[in-house]
């Protein structure tokens, strides 16, 4: 073992196991193994939008070899960057998503340009494309159209309202970001600064959205599902078939029971904060570095808390769920928690409530965890000895430091990153070689015209 | 075939009437699910919606303790289900089984030998110690695909520290992001990284089981759900690795793109305005009566729009004329002149939308047991092996007899003998979320005997 055994098995109960699952997924054998969907060749056509281009990073992870095509200006997306911060042609997040992609160029609305796409999908197995609905069939390179080229392609089409239905061809004319996926999605209409609460300034209680790229992640997340149940099938089959993908039904397919609750009550959700007003408590609460999760919600587990408070009146004063969950009993428990939790840092919380959970006595379990800067997640040993994170000095982009792999933990075929990104048509001498035998006249006469 | 051709073309493919009448994708695949809550159960739920065989292993009577989980202690229709299990319980099969007795492990055995997968969510190595973790496991079927999800991963120094999706939120950093500037920071309105986190596990699974057709091998998974969020967060690390600057909280703006935020109409509904490329702004400025703007050198470019004083001299303006707009007219011009626009929307906004009753995003179950019930549809659609819901969910252990049987080559006698030893339950505790609606007529739904 590399690593110090102390580190492997950290608080684990069960050391052994630690061990053995550390033996088998280590992530420093990454690289001996084999990659589960290295038969699989993938023409991404995504533009300016994240969700196709992670939805084809999952896949690239996972060892598909993704061609990436690009008009001869490049996407869009690489300028989609914080504060227009670039490194020369990629900006920040183009780089994050450009890994283990190889890079063309290729104008597909000329006429040469479409027949080399055609060639290139005799080669493929999977095509994404985020453009809008029916866009690639007015150009003739629709699903229909490829699938007399190669029968059995799979065809994915990402774009905001989906390819079909009455607003696919109401908004067929626009496109399509995370914010406006996010604001169909319904998530956002319940998340937020609390609306009961009084000490909330009246301007702040409104929608808010994931501070990330939720509604892009969700949608390519979703995408790349649907293309992996196609490739099972197609693998069973020889069939292909095609994908429709709209991110806001994605997002609101994981909004808890928001569906539900309106089809009951024909009501809105109000946005509940940090609370969950199905759950308390089940918050933040201050501490001495910021503030740290604590949870005590079921009667053994709020006993539990109490107990380590050293607070039993507390639990004698609000015995069972019933007072717990009345909302003029919150704010005066969040109070007496507070009370305690902030003379103390997030990770002493952290270390009483793991040690008293070890106790053969304990009442029941109360679960913490620190309201992470994201600067100080990077400092997280936890991380990285788990290699979350890792450090690639690329010959072109230079240092960057990125987000590993979410399926790195797989034992014979663990996702990876190979680069993290590659220039504007940079493997356009390598990619048209290998499968269309171009050679550097070629590639020099369709860079003249304006095709590559 | 031009755009509106392709459009009908599409919803006729798509048509929702004929799923039925299609394939599954994942037809045979046998997965067995013990998992409790949330992360764990809902892997299996996006697989059973194309086909793969779902078995829920749950403590006799009362089940998992997700079937209590709804607002207000409500459970449509009649006591059955908790609206919060509702949506994670379709196309499974529920059998009561106690693992934790001897004999229970023994036909927990059998039903792996005929399994694909196996999903698990409890705190890691509990099964192992409990004789059944994945060592035994692959001792019985080699090709059996292993998955374990929780917050931390199975190894590693916060390996079995307890998790919950409040946890996940805070500790991958989404939460300090996630707010408005000198405001407090909030998690998601949802349980965001355990939904989140089951979608990409359940990749996870068809990438292995993909693989495993190729070769054979099954394999063991381990996913965390914590760094399964940290790998959402676009371009928080690099960022900070760069600037060495912590990433902080930004509202409803993306300083990623320009504009990218959202205004309050004149008609006082929140809308959200996108345009990154250069085409998309000029139709904006159009839309606003103002060409200058994309002539104007600060912002003529997406790079130059993107500038901190760029993006802080050109909101107010958008701000402005948003406010004097009212919805209607701002979806008719940015239709018109090609930019992304779009009002927030809340749940009725959605659900009242005839565009996804086309979808068949709002789909109506007649549920053997619970009668007709309406629920949200599946995101990826796909027009060879579409999704589908057969039925919502399960009374605890009603498919226990029926999945014995079938799966595990157990006889009627010794069935039989195991329930009343209390190794096995095929009856329900009388309760809310466990029990069938009360009109129920104690036949129909039921597969065996």
């Amino acid at each position: 073992m590399s690593l110090s055994e102390e580190k492997i098995v950290g608080m684990a109960i069960n050391k052994e196991y630690a061990k053995f699952t550390y033996s088998i997924t280590n992530p420093d054998d990454v690289f001996r193994k084999p990659e589960a969907l290295d038969d699989v060749v993938v023409l991404d056509l995504s533009y300016g939008n994240f969700a196709g281009l992670f939805a084809s990073s999952l896949l690239a992870e996972a060892g598909a070899e993704v061609i990436r095509i690009e008009p001869p200006g490049g996407d869009i997306a690489r300028k989609m960057s914080p504060y227009g911060i670039m490194i020369k042609d990629a900006g920040l997040p183009y780089i994050v998503e450009g890994r283990n992609k190889f890079h063309i160029t290729l104008d597909i609305t000329k006429e040469e340009g479409k027949e080399i796409f055609k060639k290139l999908v005799k080669k493929a197995d999977v095509i994404i494309e985020t453009f809008r609905p029916g866009y690639m069939a007015s150009l003739g390179l629709g699903y229909e159209d490829l699938k007399k080229i190669k029968e059995d392609i799979i065809y994915c089409a990402i774009s905001s309202w989906g390819h079909f239905g009455c607003e696919a061809e109401k908004h067929a004319n626009q496109p399509s970001y995370d914010l406006t996926d996010q604001a169909k999605g319904v998530i956002m209409s319940i998340t937020g600064e609390p609306e009961l609460d009084p000490e909330v300034p009246q301007e702040y209680k409104k929608p808010l959205k994931s501070g990330n790229w939720m509604g892009w992640y969700v949608g390519g997340a979703f995408a790349t599902l649907g293309i992996t149940l196609a490739l099972f099938y197609r693998r069973r089959t020889r069939k292909g078939q095609f994908i429709d993908c709209a991110p806001c039904e994605g997002l609101f397919s994981i909004a808890n029971y928001l569906f539900q609750f309106y089809h009951m009550t024909g009501r809105k959700m109000i946005r509940a904060g940090n609370y969950d007003y199905a759950v308390f408590p089940y918050s933040y609460f201050k501490c001495k570095d910021g503030y740290t999760f604590i949870s005590g919600f079921t009667d053994p587990n709020w006993s539990a808390l109490c107990e380590i408070m050293g607070r039993e009146d507390l639990r004698q004063m609000f015995p069972t769920i019933k007072e717990r969950l009345t909302p003029e009993n919150q704010p005066k428990i969040q109070h007496e928690i507070e009370k305690w939790s902030s003379s103390y840092t997030s990770d002493e919380i952290l270390q009483i409530v793991t040690e008293y959970s070890r106790r053969p006595d304990r009442k029941g379990v109360v679960v913490t965890g620190r309201l992470e800067e994201p600067i100080d997640v990077l400092k997280r040993e936890h991380w990285h000895i788990r290699k979350t994170f890792v450090e690639i000095d690329d010959p072109y982009y230079g240092k960057v430091l990125v987000q590993n792999s979410s399926l790195k933990g797989m034992s014979e075929t663990p996702g990876r990153i190979k680069w993290v990104c590659r220039p504007i048509g940079a493997d356009n001498e390598f990619i048209f070689k290998k499968y269309l035998g171009m050679g550097r006249t070629d590639l020099k006469k369709l860079k003249s015209k304006g095709v590559i | 075939m031009g755009r509106e051709d392709f459009v009908k073309w599409a919803e006729k493919e798509f048509d929702i009437k004929k799923v039925f009448e299609k394939p599954e994708a994942l037809e045979g695949i046998v997965v067995i699910e013990f998992c409790t809550l949330i992360l764990g159960p809902a892997t299996p739920s996006y697989l059973s919606e194309f086909g793969a065989t779902i078995i829920k292993l749950e403590l006799p009577g009362m089940g998992d303790t997700m079937r209590s989980l709804t607002p207000w202690g409500r459970f449509p229709p009649d006591g059955a289900h908790a609206m919060g299990y509702l949506k994670e319980s379709r196309n499974k099969y529920s059998v009561g089984i106690d693992l934790h007795h001897p004999e229970a492990k023994e036909v927990f055995k059998r039903l792996i030998k005929r399994a694909d997968v196996f999903i698990e969510n409890l705190r890691a190595g509990t099964l192992d110690r409990w004789g059944i973790g994945y060592r035994d496991l692959v001792e019985i079927n080699p090709r059996l695909i292993y998955i374990a999800n929780n917050g931390f991963g199975q190894w590693g120094p916060y390996v079995e520290r307890p998790s919950y999706d409040a946890i996940a939120q805070s500790e991958s950093g989404i939460a300090w992001i996630t707010g408005f500037p000198n405001e407090l920071p909030l998690k998601a309105g949802i349980w965001l990284a355990d939904y989140y986190g089951a979608l990409v596990s359940a990749v996870a699974v068809l990438a292995a089981l993909y693989w495993r057709n190729r070769t054979g091998e099954g394999q063991y998974i381990e996913f965390s759900q914590a760094e399964n969020m940290i790998r959402a967060l676009d371009w928080t690390w690099i960022y900070q690795c760069l600037t060495g600057k912590g990433r902080e909280r930004y509202g409803n703006r993306d300083v990623a793109i320009c504009p990218s935020d959202v205004f309050v109409s004149k008609d006082k509904e929140y809308v959200a305005i996108g345009c990154a490329t250069d085409e998309e702004f000029k139709g904006l400025c159009k839309a606003m009566g103002r060409t200058d703007l994309a002539e104007d050198p600060r912002f003529s470019t997406h790079l130059e729009r993107l500038k901190p004083e760029n993006q802080e001299a050109l909101y107010p303006i958008i701000k402005e004329w948003v406010a004097n707009t009212s919805w209607p007219e701002i979806d008719k011009l940015a239709s018109q002149y090609g930019f992304g626009a779009e009002k927030v929307h809340c749940a009725k906004d959605m659900y009242t939308d005839p565009h996804f009753e086309v979808r068949g995003f709002k789909w109506t179950v007649d549920d053997p047991v619970s009668g007709k019930v309406v629920v949200e549809g599946i995101a990826p659609k796909l027009n060879k092996t579409p999704g589908r819901i057969k039925w919502i969910g399960r009374p605890v252990g009603v498919d226990t007899y029926y999945v014995l049987t079938k799966y595990a080559d157990l006889t009627w006698k010794e069935i039989r003998e195991l329930e009343e030893k209390g190794v096995i339950g095929s009856k329900w505790k009388d309760m809310p979320g466990r029990r069938p609606p009360k009109t129920w007529d104690g036949q129909s739904g039921i597969v065996y005997p």
